[in-house]
């Protein structure tokens, strides 16, 4: 059996539960599909998912903690008799599936490209070393596996399963939140944009981010910042990409006064096309860029934003 | 009190990666104590100059990890224990290891990279956590400790930001904006020669297998364009390849 | 098996601290201060603070007592970030030296003791205008009078002279007497009549304050003399066999810097569709550069070592002053070659490499002296 972990709004199944539901299907020799969904008033949810799989749980266990959701995990994976567990790749997901793994005495394998199986053995693709290297991995059954975002098609609706609710013991000692701090939000997502422009140090002030909001807009993508610049006080850290932030992957990347650190990098170096505007020929952004050019930030932006204007009416 | 980090080695941001034989190679390249677990070396140490007791560094890993610990040691730990196992071992695996030695150890709370900087793993302090029986918060900015019993703590979510309250002993693992590490200092590196680093030797069979490592760089095109003279003309021309060549505005 | 260059575990701890220091807080802030040709305190403080500053000093007056080998691993980290820079650490164990070798238990604790405790420094106060490595020509006059000496002269181009806690003023009480009438004495911070002007417009080393110190009718107390009168000659001349060991390992650094500044930049830039490093031509002088850091880091250490084993090392800490000093001047100079117009640039860190490194084969002793060190050492055994 391979269950399906689903991430959820409360109302409707996220993208990347979709992706999951694809990858769990190029496992289906492994054995039949069942769905979980973990939370509180599933009822729309499941509802939702059972248009995908054949059997969909649903662990009412209340809001989240690491805790709770490796319970209800564990718990269906008991119950179908679970051999791979896959899920949708995010720091929240990250952090519950590791303490499933080891409550199944399963593979852990994070964050995959892509995956596939041998008859025996799960093998999996990911990046490692800071996303400068990509490795192939295998495993033995039973493998718990997170699928990065975005890199599988969504699955379609396929046949109409049951749903079955599931009692889950509410694990003992457990985090309690206090209080959510929302992240500032202005226009598109980062992590779906498919234009990101990024500012770095080399733009000097919080000031001058307003000409890289404008370009952003202008060219319908999102805001991104460097970590010196979150560090700064100049944007929130919301915006930050690299590697204690967030990992992005545009059609096209604009980094803007970045010089390119090797943290940086990790959060952007699989972007479709890179471009830098720096005044250091030698800054390390240079290595990766598709179109850079080298001049003062200051004077390229206004242009930028100019020509970028001009293109669109 | 007793605070515990676990630590491991990787290679220097700045180092060039090699593949030799499917594998990276870490010849020649320059080893450090990896970034995020020093936030949880500074933090623990931190946490026992506040509170007394004891702050200790752990690793399983290669006998080169030593060099890691004796860092710690310098910046302050008061002992390291060494479990020592060479060849790749999954974080799943490591944890359940390392958690053997933690629960004998008995401290208030263990303290962890939340990401590392070689495997690109988010996974060992959660299994940790899971196999010590305890919570975990992750990506932890603050911690605040109230009594023996229970520490109040903020973490970064996927998105926004999270102020939890958990009950102790606990597992965290570090992020950005925690502390700002201490040097080891030349004190401290001749003290550390004096205190305890006790190694065990392991065998540990690893759940996962790394077959294969490449690097897949993308094939960039590296145009330049000297924006120096006339950067009205270089913005034009830039926009005009994005639009034109690359087609993706 | 008696030859063995392995480091100790502590030793490597020593490297990778200096190193990062070395790049995290000297290198980013090098070219600034050289621009504003001012002491960096700032870093000195975080020398300090991590343990680097004065280490020389023993454990007993509150220092960590490194070893001459430890101060060439620590010198090559530091000068590689910054050659000014280390120029100010060195040139207080320049002036710690002679109350090291000289001073009475007493004297260490109150001279040395209160430079572990905060950033301080201490220096050396030999040269003067009118004589420079001719040590036994000195004129400044020291006059005894009461339980003291009054002092009178000034000496020029005193690293860190008007900083630090005290100078060790060499001094004449009899012209005459020549060598033999030298004494060595310990001029405290703010001592009446006793004033130091900054020098400016060095070529290099700008991060480090030089100064010209002015004594006029300057009273230093007898329990302030180091060893003996008639003393000081000597203890100048066992003081600088000694620092110049730290001279070498410093441009042991210089030209580390220029063989890697050198490298990178020969990887990157490309001339007539290929990066230059596929040039022969470049790649000659890459090889000289590695031919030299490596024979004159290996000497370096061997001088080193003669001088923890308290065998005789003049000689060799010559050798290793000159040498290290010539191969590390060859190097940056090469390095500006190979990058061409943009080594001729301050943008580029080439050029400061080239200003630095030129005072290394002049002060403490100039190369020339060295030479009439090593010869009188072949003629005289």
């Amino acid at each position: 059996m391979i269950l399906v972990i689903l991430d959820h709004d409360g109302s409707h199944l996220r993208k990347g539960a979709l992706e999951a539901i694809a990858r769990a299907r190029q496992l289906s020799s492994l054995g039949n599909l069942a769905g979980l969904v973990i939370g509180e008033n599933l009822g729309a949810v499941a509802e939702e998912a059972r248009n995908y799989l054949p059997t969909v749980y649903t662990a009412e266990v209340g809001s989240y903690t690491p805790e709770r959701w490796a319970a209800a995990a564990y718990a269906a994976v008991q119950k179908s008799g679970a051999q791979v567990v896959v899920v949708a790749s995010s720091r929240q997901s990250r952090t519950w599936t590791a303490r499933l793994a080891l409550k199944m005495n399963a593979a852990l394998l994070e964050d995959t490209l892509e995956s596939s199986t041998d008859g025996s053995r799960v093998l999996a693709s990911r990046y490692s070393f800071l996303n400068r290297v990509t490795e192939k991995q295998a495993a033995h059954l039973p493998v718990v596996l997170t699928a990065k975002p975005n890199t599988t098609p969504p699955a379609e609706p396929q046949g109409q399963g049951g749903i079955e609710a599931l009692t889950v013991e509410q694990p003992g000692a457990q985090v309690e939140v206090l209080e959510r701090v929302a992240e500032q939000k202005k226009g598109v997502s980062l992590s779906e944009a498919t234009v990101v422009v990024t500012g770095g140090r080399g733009l000097g002030s919080a000031e001058a981010f307003a000409g890289v909001e404008a370009l952003a807009s202008v060219l319908g993508g999102a805001v991104g910042a460097t970590r010196a610049v979150v560090d700064a006080g100049w944007r929130p850290y919301g915006e930050q990409v690299g590697q204690t932030g967030k990992t992005v992957q545009p059609s096209v990347y604009i980094a803007l006064g970045v010089s390119g650190a090797v943290q940086h990098q990790a959060g952007m170096n699989k972007s479709k096309y890179i471009v830098a505007v720096n005044k250091d020929a030698e800054a390390p952004i240079f290595k990766i860029t598709d179109y850079g050019v080298v001049g003062d930030v200051h004077q390229v932006l206004p242009a930028l934003l100019e020509a970028a204007k001009k293109l669109k009416d | 009190m007793k605070f515990i980090a676990v630590l491991r080695q990787v290679p220097d941001n700045e180092a060039k990666l090699k593949i030799e034989g499917g594998q990276v190679s870490l010849g020649g390249v320059t080893l450090i104590l990896d970034g995020m677990d020093e936030w949880a070396v500074e933090e623990v140490i931190r946490l026992k100059e506040a509170h007394g007791g004891e702050a200790v560094v752990m690793a399983l890993g290669p006998e080169r990890f030593e060099e890691a610990l004796r860092t710690a040691l310098a910046m302050g730990a008061d002992r390291a224990v060494h479990l020592v196992a060479e060849g790749y071992v999954d974080p799943i695996s490591q944890a359940q290891h390392l958690a053997e030695t933690i629960r004998e150890e008995a401290p208030t709370l263990v303290f962890t990279g939340g990401q590392q900087a070689d495997w690109d793993s988010q996974a060992l302090g959660p299994a940790l956590a899971e196999a010590l029986g305890w919570p975990v918060v992750t990506w932890t900015t603050q911690l605040e400790l109230e009594g023996e019993t229970q520490a109040k703590a903020k973490h970064d979510l996927d998105e926004g930001a999270e102020l939890v309250r958990v009950p102790l002993p606990a597992v965290f693992t570090s992020q950005q904006g925690l502390n700002e590490p201490r040097y080891p200092t030349l004190p401290g590196i001749m003290k550390a020669k004096k205190k305890e680093l006790r190694k065990v030797p392991l065998s540990v069979q690893s759940k996962v297998e790394v077959l294969e490592q490449t690097i897949q760089e993308r094939q960039r095109l590296n145009q330049v364009i000297d924006g120096s003279k006339d950067p009205v003309a270089a913005a034009n021309q830039l926009i005009r390849l994005l639009h034109e060549e690359a087609k993706v505005i | 098996m008696a030859i063995d260059f392995t480091l100790s575990e502590e030793q490597k701890q020593l490297q990778a601290l200096a190193r990062r220091f070395a790049k995290e807080q000297i290198a980013p802030v090098a070219a600034l201060y050289d621009a504003k040709e001012e002491m960096p305190w700032p870093v000195i403080e975080k020398l300090h603070g991590v343990g680097l500053l004065n280490a020389v000093i023993p454990e007993e007056y509150g220092g960590l007592g490194l070893s001459m080998v430890d101060e060439v691993i620590l010198g090559e980290e530091l000068a590689w970030g910054c050659m000014g820079i280390y120029t100010i650490a060195m040139a207080s164990d320049l002036g710690i030296t002679p109350v090291l070798l000289a001073g009475s238990s007493e004297q260490k604790e109150r001279f040395l003791r209160k430079l572990t405790q905060k950033p301080s420094l201490a220096a050396f106060g030999l040269s003067e205008p009118g004589n420079g490595s001719d040590a036994a020509a000195l004129r400044t006059r020291a006059v005894k009078s009461g339980d003291g000496y009054i002092l009178n002269g000034s000496k020029t181009w005193i690293t860190n002279g008007g900083d630090a806690e005290f100078v060790v003023v060499f001094a004449t009480v009899n012209p005459e007497a020549r060598h033999k009438g030298v004494v060595a004495l310990v001029v405290d911070k703010g001592t009446p009549g006793f004033r130091a002007h900054k020098l400016h417009g060095k070529m290099g080393q700008r991060a480090s304050a030089t100064y010209e110190l002015v004594f006029e009718e300057c009273w230093v107390p007898a329990e302030n003399l180091l060893g003996q009168e008639g003393d000081g000659f000597k203890l100048a001349m066992n003081t600088l066999d000694k620092t110049r060991i730290p001279v070498a390992a410093g441009s042991v650094g210089v030209a580390r810097r220029a063989l890697e500044e050198s490298t990178k930049y020969a990887k990157e830039r490309e001339a007539f569709g290929q990066p230059i490093a596929q040039f022969q031509a470049v790649q000659f002088k890459l090889a000289e550069m590695l031919m030299g850091l490596e024979t004159a880091r290996a000497y370096t250490y061997y001088a080193a070592w003669l001088t923890d084993q308290k065998l005789p090392q003049a000689h060799a800490a010559a050798i290793a002053k000159a040498y290290a000093s010539e191969i590390a001047f060859d190097a940056a100079n090469q390095a500006i070659q190979i990058h061409g117009g943009f080594g001729y640039m301050q943008e580029y860190p080439v050029e400061k490499l080239l200003r630095d490194v030129k005072l290394n084969q002049i002060y403490e002793g100039t190369n020339e002296i060295q030479r009439l060190i090593i010869a009188r050492h072949i003629l005289n055994s």
